[in-house]
């Protein structure tokens, strides 16, 4: 159990939102281009890793709208939450 | 309207809490991001939308609750003919915002039942069962929230103090009112 700030509607119980994988993934311009193989990439590979991750949240029992945020995955501490389409204010 | 029947029968009381269903009231859901369609709605209804988050704003014929940055509830203050389902709001809204490009208007009257409850004991009963902190919420007249109560999605707007509107979804309204008596008979 965690708050998590919404960048709309503010601090919220962790129950209320829904985690939606890895931010910041770019969908291939030419995706016929692309081998079997680097299509499943794009389309399943994810880093998965321990320690700072970036991810996508979407605030679903609330306002619905989906947002990033960066997280320590190894104690959940979230080190900044932004607005889809906004750099990331951490490395 | 397609739903005439009562999905709550029986309007309920306990020591500081009374919950029955506010029936026939018109509900429209408004979605858009434009200046154009704020000023437009502002217009049409005589009625400025909220921006701030979790605000509402009023009129003496609507209410206009804010969801989300750009998605708004409209309901009307009071009660409509049962017979009755067209709304001129609605049509006003539809010649004005959607007609011309600037956003969208749906009829969500029947998809939700408006509960209202009063007394001092609404809180009590909601922090048994939502992650939501009321702790500020209760005190301010006119805040709004969307939140989870025994997990089911609700719409909260504080009307007044000790006095709550509760809107939820049509198929979760029977088991919710049923959980919120059990919960307030335990109070
Ligand atoms: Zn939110």
């Amino acid at each position: 159990m965690f708050l998590i700030n919404c960048p709309f509607c503010g601090e919220r119980e962790q129950s209320e939102f829904k985690a939606g994988g890895e931010a910041h993934i770019v969908r291939p311009k030419q995706p016929t281009e692309l081998s079997d193989d680097q299509w499943a990439e794009y389309l399943f590979m994810r880093k998965n890793i321990k320690g700072i991750q970036f991810e996508r949240w979407n605030h679903i029992h609330g306002c619905r709208k989906w947002f990033n945020m960066v997280r320590d995955t190894s104690n959940d501490e979230i080190k900044a939450v932004y607005k889809m389409g906004e750099k990331p204010p951490v490395k | 309207m397609l739903n005439y029947s009562n999905v709550i029968e029986n309007d309920k009381s306990y020591p500081g809490l009374q919950m029955r269903e506010i029936k026939p009231v018109m509900k429209l859901i408004i979605r858009g991001k434009k200046r154009q369609f704020l000023s437009a709605v502002g217009k049409s209804l005589n009625l400025l939308l909220p921006n701030e988050a979790n605000t509402s704003s009023r009129s003496d014929q609507l209410t206009a609750l804010w969801l989300s940055p750009d998605e708004w509830m409209i309901f009307s203050n009071e009660i409509l003919k049962s017979d009755y389902n067209n709304y001129d709001v609605e049509k006003l809204l539809n010649k004005n915002i959607c007609k011309t490009n600037l956003g969208a208007v749906t009829d969500v009257t029947d998809q939700f039942v408006l509960i209202n409850l009063k007394g001092d004991k609404i809180f009590d009963l909601f922090e048994t069962g939502s992650p939501f902190n009321f702790n500020d919420f209760k005190s301010k007249k006119g805040l709004v929230t969307q939140t989870i109560l025994t997990k089911i999605d609700i719409i909260v707007h504080n009307q007044d103090i000790n006095d709550v509107n509760l809107f939820v979804r049509r198929s979760f309204s029977d088991h919710l009112f049923s959980w919120m008596n059990d919960s307030a008979s335990r109070l």
